[in-house]
């Protein structure tokens, strides 16, 4: 593993801002500005920025880009229209996951993958590896040299109309899971309708020499007031809503199936690396699945915490947290297929059993988001 | 953000906790530094009964942001005498007051502490750690 830690381009505003900073993966990230329950009810009530700039940018470009993609995904890249975008994920031949990704078709040969940071250099030389016999075909890693700021919450389309009413761009007409190109200071700039909080939202794919200055401008703006949130809101607000996140609900001895992504596994339309493995393991019956999970007694679940139910382990915490929607705590976990997820589980926190039980996801329902 | 705040007549520990007192019977708790580090405060886990005794720098529950787990260790060896259930109720009272509505344990000292920081010399320690 690459041992050094990068800053992103915001670096030296979040220092200003006063944020405190927190190794997240190889990058140092805001975790929080003035506190993560504010910053969370913030967005679920207002608007919020997010510095993601960490998150990886791959272009894949040719007229073989589509067949390519469609072989190393698990989702129907056909029917992947331009201007739209797609959930997926690459997974190897035990049909275990790589990497959950977002891919936009942003024009009608050049797909955009946005990538999780810790996966960006895996994800990369897997579609590398997978690139022979694809011969009009360009995979071109631009992680360092794009940012990403997402811009969520049920202002958010307010906040942008405003900041962008000179250049009269009118964002009401992305609906959810749309791309368009812009340009801002005479460069090209990417905004789409999507997120990663549950509320209305929209993410800016941008060269790194713009991300300061749309940072700035959508600071600036009087009315709608947007503030700058912290990674640590980030994940309480993706985790009410049911989102998974790579690395602590997913990886590599995980299928889609059992992390909860089967809707996105289209095994009937098409044949992918990974398929016949998740068919096998289906045929077999699926053994273990991500439940969303609440506290009913007071203790807050944290990741690999174990789960019981009748003197039996039957699970694992994947992510764990105060959730400040509901005011209580919970969470997602890989579950057992045996267990009851009608009864009580109990969740082990350093030793005491403290009483759960298992809710469907998402754990909260945004009041904002519209399709 | 406004000055964190540390009262004179009140020891810490390199742990970040306060104690009102050196002898006697003593209030323990958690400074502002380590309430303003954590962020919010969700969940405060203290012994559930007075009577146990603890040595210095021993575990006595945990205290618990929305991101991390931090332990809280015992600024001098005593016996417990009273606990502030009002807190594990509503741990948010330890972020609006760390010294007082926030105060965790009371303990009978048995040793008097020697390795405690005045709020001088503690605020000192802080700047040394950046």
């Amino acid at each position: 593993m690459n041992k050094e830690i990068s800053q992103t381009v915001l670096y030296s505003r979040h220092k200003d801002l006063k944020a405190k900073m927190a190794p997240f993966g190889s990058w140092v990230m805001p975790i929080f500005y003035q506190s993560v329950i504010f910053e969370h009810n913030y967005v679920r009530s207002q608007v919020g920025i997010f510095d993601v700039s960490h998150m990886g940018e791959i272009f894949v470009q040719g007229k073989d880009a589509s067949s390519f993609l469609q072989g190393l995904t698990i989702n129907n890249i056909d029917k992947l229209k331009v201007g739209s975008s797609q959930y997926t994920a690459l997974c190897n031949e035990k049909g275990g996951i790589i990497d959950d990704l977002i891919i936009y078709r942003i024009f009608d040969q050049t797909y955009l993958l946005c990538v999780n940071a810790a996966n960006i250099a895996k994800d990369f030389s897997w579609l590398q590896s997978h690139q022979q016999g694809f011969l009009d075909l360009s995979l071109t890693n631009r992680s360092s040299d794009f940012g990403q700021i997402a811009i969520q919450g049920p202002l958010s389309l307010k906040l942008l109309n405003t900041v962008f009413s000179a250049e009269k761009i009118d964002f009401s007409q992305l609906s959810y899971g749309q791309i368009i190109e812009v340009e801002l200071f005479g460069l090209k700039v990417f905004f789409a309708r999507t997120g990663y909080t549950g509320e209305m939202g929209f993410e800016a794919y941008l060269p790194l020499s713009l991300v300061g200055s749309l940072w700035d401008l959508l600071l600036a703006c009087p009315h709608p007031k947007a503030l700058p949130i912290g990674l640590g809101a980030r994940d309480t607000l993706r985790l009410e809503a049911g989102f998974i996140l790579y690395g602590n609900d997913a990886n590599d001895q995980t299928t889609p199936m059992e992390v909860g992504i089967g809707w996105a596994c289209r095994l009937l339309e098409k044949d992918f690396i990974g398929k016949d493995a998740i068919l096998e393991a289906k045929k077999r019956g699926l053994e273990r699945k991500i439940e969303g999970f609440i506290m009913d007694e007071q203790a807050i679940p944290r990741a690999n915490m174990t789960l019981w139910q009748d003197d039996k382990e039957i699970g694992l915490v994947t992510s764990g947290s105060y959730l400040p929607s509901l005011q209580k705590a919970g969470g997602l976990a890989l579950v057992s297929c045996k267990a009851n997820i009608e009864k009580p589980i109990f969740v082990d926190v350093r030793g005491q059993l403290k009483k759960a039980c298992i809710v469907k996801k998402p754990l909260y329902v945004s009041k904002s988001k519209t399709s | 953000m406004e000055k964190l705040k540390f009262p004179d007549n009140y020891f810490y520990s390199k742990e970040h906790e306060w104690l009102s007192d050196k002898k006697g019977i003593v209030t323990v708790g958690v400074s502002a530094f380590a309430i303003d580090q954590l962020g919010d405060i969700v969940h405060i886990d203290l012994p559930e009964n007075n009577g146990q005794s603890y040595g210095a720098g021993d575990s006595f529950g945990t205290i618990e942001s929305t991101k991390t787990v931090s332990d809280l260790y015992m600024p001098a060896s005593g016996k417990i005498v009273a606990i502030n259930k009002a807190v594990l109720e509503s741990p948010e009272s330890l972020q609006e007051d760390p010294y007082d509505k926030g105060w965790l344990v009371k303990i009978s000292i048995d040793q008097s502490p020697d390795n405690l920081m005045s709020a001088k010399e503690y605020q000192d320690y802080l700047n040394q750690e950046g």
